[in-house]
């Protein structure tokens, strides 16, 4: 965790009111993991409160450049849409733990739904710099709002849903993960919490469907990880990376939390953002 | 005032802050000061020292030093010294360790942990915090570990350091907060006690002890029986007259008040078809509340003999200042620790660069200024107290 002056290279509207922007950061962007997130801070003068938390969307770590990719919701996106090139935002990060693929994973599944493009965008990376292969599924309103194949890397096969029909599948991106259910080793999503809940609804009934076991069946068997472990995430066959508002996205204000299985809340900025999503209590309601 | 650049110094733990360099926006604002003139020529501190003039643009980190920023938070009975009265606020930096790379932890005053219950417990449904204007609201519902897990998790690397640790302590009734006092009574690493009384007291059909001065006395009292520790107490601003029981924990034995914790509010979903946060009522907090605080420190500090602390939006020096003249001997740093986690430190350094360049060797002569006079007041500024 470090903070730093990023400094704008780049800023696009990739799609109507989502940008995409690059800062130069190699600080924030040292020993960086997908699924991790920086929490950025707008101006003084913007008279915000809060920063705001954007997943690392893609990293470069040989050029110290990452990119974030975000929606113009409010007044904190508003405000950093219009920083400028070379202009420098406060950022704290890379904070959260990250998604943990297993070493015998050759297959990964990505389930994005909207802006969570940006919670699994740089795991695609990871994956096939790793000569993993990858499917990522994407879930839009409308075609207007999916995310453009060619921001992503060519090996990544991508299969779109949206809800009106208007290109790919004609319904939610949930109803595609079935298909590839056996062909995953793992999966992993990021987007609105019902997809995440339909997802991991399929994910705990796969492995009765497939007849297969856990992932890490061989390793310390029977004895599950502990809560919030990487191995705990790596032995889960679906990981979610979750939203929750934040304050200090360091894990002391505990504004962050979701429930656990064990009824203890975990905070997103710590313990998370990613989870096994057998570790979710789904039913809880918070 | 005169413009000066931002006083930076190396924190002792290598902490690498390249973002102080250069921060984004507008350099912060300095209000007019209220206070006299600059004196001429050398300031006190320097006085020999060889060192030039007092309006250079950057004292040195032993310039700085020299400037006399410590306070007794209990100099009524055995003292409760801090090298500086910027103190971080309960909720809003854990229990110290979670900023750790960011923050020099061992510069602070005190920090002042999440509230800490008899049992554990595990908070309210979310969502839980959410921005408003010039602040936010958070509805945490005290989640904690229980004070023994915090006793075994935390005191340990409390211990070793040299900012003293003050627990913040909730409970909802004066059995509770005794047991929980009695437990961190003589652990190692705990130096003070705050009492959170914004709690529903059970004994008497959730009214909460901090809205009620008979409850809020017998709680300060029932503590001040179990601990020799010194004793925070934390004052509400929820009530419609905060005086009798500022008085009323006073004359309770308390070593101190802290003001204010959260004014109550809610938000709206953006629906609108219910309330935003899960608990529905959420704790308003930043700098939108610093009037309140303002006025509620203004006013108890007139009515008690016992150093008051200051809490409510602060966000830079001027802040700070303002506090300390309408009687705050300390402040504590909450909300704005979010968005710069390096803020308190910076502010004890910028305190003591403005009292530099005051030509002042301690800040004391900064309290307490802007209270009326009072005829019975040990001193000209009419400041009852001094640290
Ligand atoms: C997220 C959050 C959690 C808090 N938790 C506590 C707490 O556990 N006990 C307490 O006495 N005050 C708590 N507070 C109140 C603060 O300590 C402080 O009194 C208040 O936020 C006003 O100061 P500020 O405007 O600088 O934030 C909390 C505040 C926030 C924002
Ligand atoms: S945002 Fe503060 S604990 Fe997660």
């Amino acid at each position: 965790m470090r903070l730093a002056a990023a400094e704008l290279v780049d800023s696009r509207e990739i799609l109507p009111d989502q940008w995409l922007q690059s800062y130069y950061a190699p600080s924030l962007v040292a020993g960086a993991r997908a699924g991790q997130f920086v929490h950025v801070r707008t101006g003084d003068y913007s008279g915000l409160v809060l920063r705001r938390p954007f997943s690392f969307n893609t990293v470069d770590s040989a050029t110290g450049v990452f990119t974030i990719h975000f929606r113009t919701i409010g007044r904190g996106t508003e405000w950093l849409k219009r920083v400028r090139q070379g202009e420098p935002v406060d950022m704290l990060g890379p904070l959260g733990r990250p998604f943990e693929v297993d070493s015998r994973s050759r297959h990964l599944l990505l389930v994005a739904g909207g802006l969570g493009m940006a919670g699994v965008r740089m795991l695609a990376d990871e994956a096939i710099r790793a000569g993993r292969q990858v499917v990522l599924l994407f879930g839009a309103a409308t075609a207007g709002e999916v995310y453009p194949s060619f921001l992503l890397p060519d090996e990544v096969e991508y299969v779109v849903a949206t809800d009106d029909g208007s290109l790919g599948h004609h319904g939610y991106v949930t109803d595609l993960a079935p298909q590839y259910e056996a062909w995953a080793d793992q999966a992993f999503a990021c987007g609105p919490s019902p997809m995440l809940r339909a997802l991991a609804g399929l994910a705990a009934g796969r492995g009765q469907r497939l007849g297969v076991a856990k992932l890490g069946r061989k390793r310390g068997a029977g004895r599950s990880a502990p809560l919030g472990s990487p191995e705990a995430r790596r032995k889960a066959f679906l990981q979610v990376s979750m939203e929750q508002n934040m304050g200090c996205a360091v894990g002391a204000c505990l504004g962050c939390v979701v429930m656990s299985v064990a009824g203890t809340p975990q905070r997103v900025c710590r313990e998370g953002p990613v989870f096994a999503a057998e570790e979710i209590a789904w039913e809880s309601g918070w | 005032m005169r413009p000066r650049k931002r006083v930076v110094t190396s924190p002792a733990g290598g902490t690498i802050l390249p973002a102080r360099k250069r921060k984004p926006g507008r350099p912060r604002s300095r209000r007019p000061s209220r206070l006299p003139p600059l004196p001429q020529g050398r300031s006190l501190v320097l006085e020999g020292s060889g060192a030039t003039s007092p309006r250079r643009a950057e004292p040195s980190a032993t310039e700085l030093a020299a400037v006399d920023l410590s306070v007794d938070l209990a100099p009524g009975r055995g003292g409760f010294r801090l090298a500086n009265p910027i103190l971080v606020a309960s909720g809003t930096f854990g229990y110290g360790v979670e900023y750790g790379e960011v923050v020099d932890v061992q510069r602070l005053g005190a920090v002042c942990c999440k509230g800490t219950t008899l049992k554990p417990r595990v908070g309210n449904v979310t969502p839980r915090v959410t921005e408003t204007p010039a602040g936010m609201l958070n509805s945490i519902g005290l989640q904690n570990p229980g004070v023994d897990a915090v006793v075994e998790r935390y005191a340990p690397t409390w211990t070793a350091w040299q900012t003293s640790v003050i627990v913040n302590v909730a409970g909802e009734s004066i059995a509770d907060y005794v047991e929980v006092c009695r437990r961190l009574d003589g652990v190692p690493g705990v130096a003070a006690i705050e009492l959170n009384i914004s709690c529903p007291n059970v004994g008497k059909g959730g009214l909460q002890f901090a809205i009620d001065a008979e409850a809020a006395g017998a709680v300060t009292a029932a503590v001040r029986r179990t601990t020799d520790l010194p004793l925070l107490v934390k004052l509400s601003p929820n009530v419609a007259d905060v005086r009798p029981i500022a008085r009323a924990i006073a004359a309770a034995g308390a070593d101190a008040l802290t003001a204010v914790n959260t004014l109550s509010g809610i938000a709206v979903a953006s629906d609108r078809r219910r309330p935003l946060l899960g608990n529905v009522f959420g704790g308003l907090s930043g700098p939108a509340i610093k009037p309140v605080a303002l006025r509620v420190v203004y006013e108890v500090a007139q009515v008690v003999d016992i150093p008051v602390v200051a809490i409510g939006g602060v966000t830079e020096l001027a802040d700070v200042l303002d506090f300390l003249a309408v009687g705050a001997v300390a402040v504590q740093v909450g909300t704005a620790i979010f968005a710069d986690p390096t803020l308190p430190v910076r502010l004890i350094d910028e305190l003591a660069g403005e009292c530099l360049a005051r030509g002042l060797s301690s800040y004391q002569p900064l309290v307490g200024t802007a209270l009326p006079p009072r005829p019975d007041a040990p001193s000209a500024k009419g400041v009852e107290y001094r640290p």
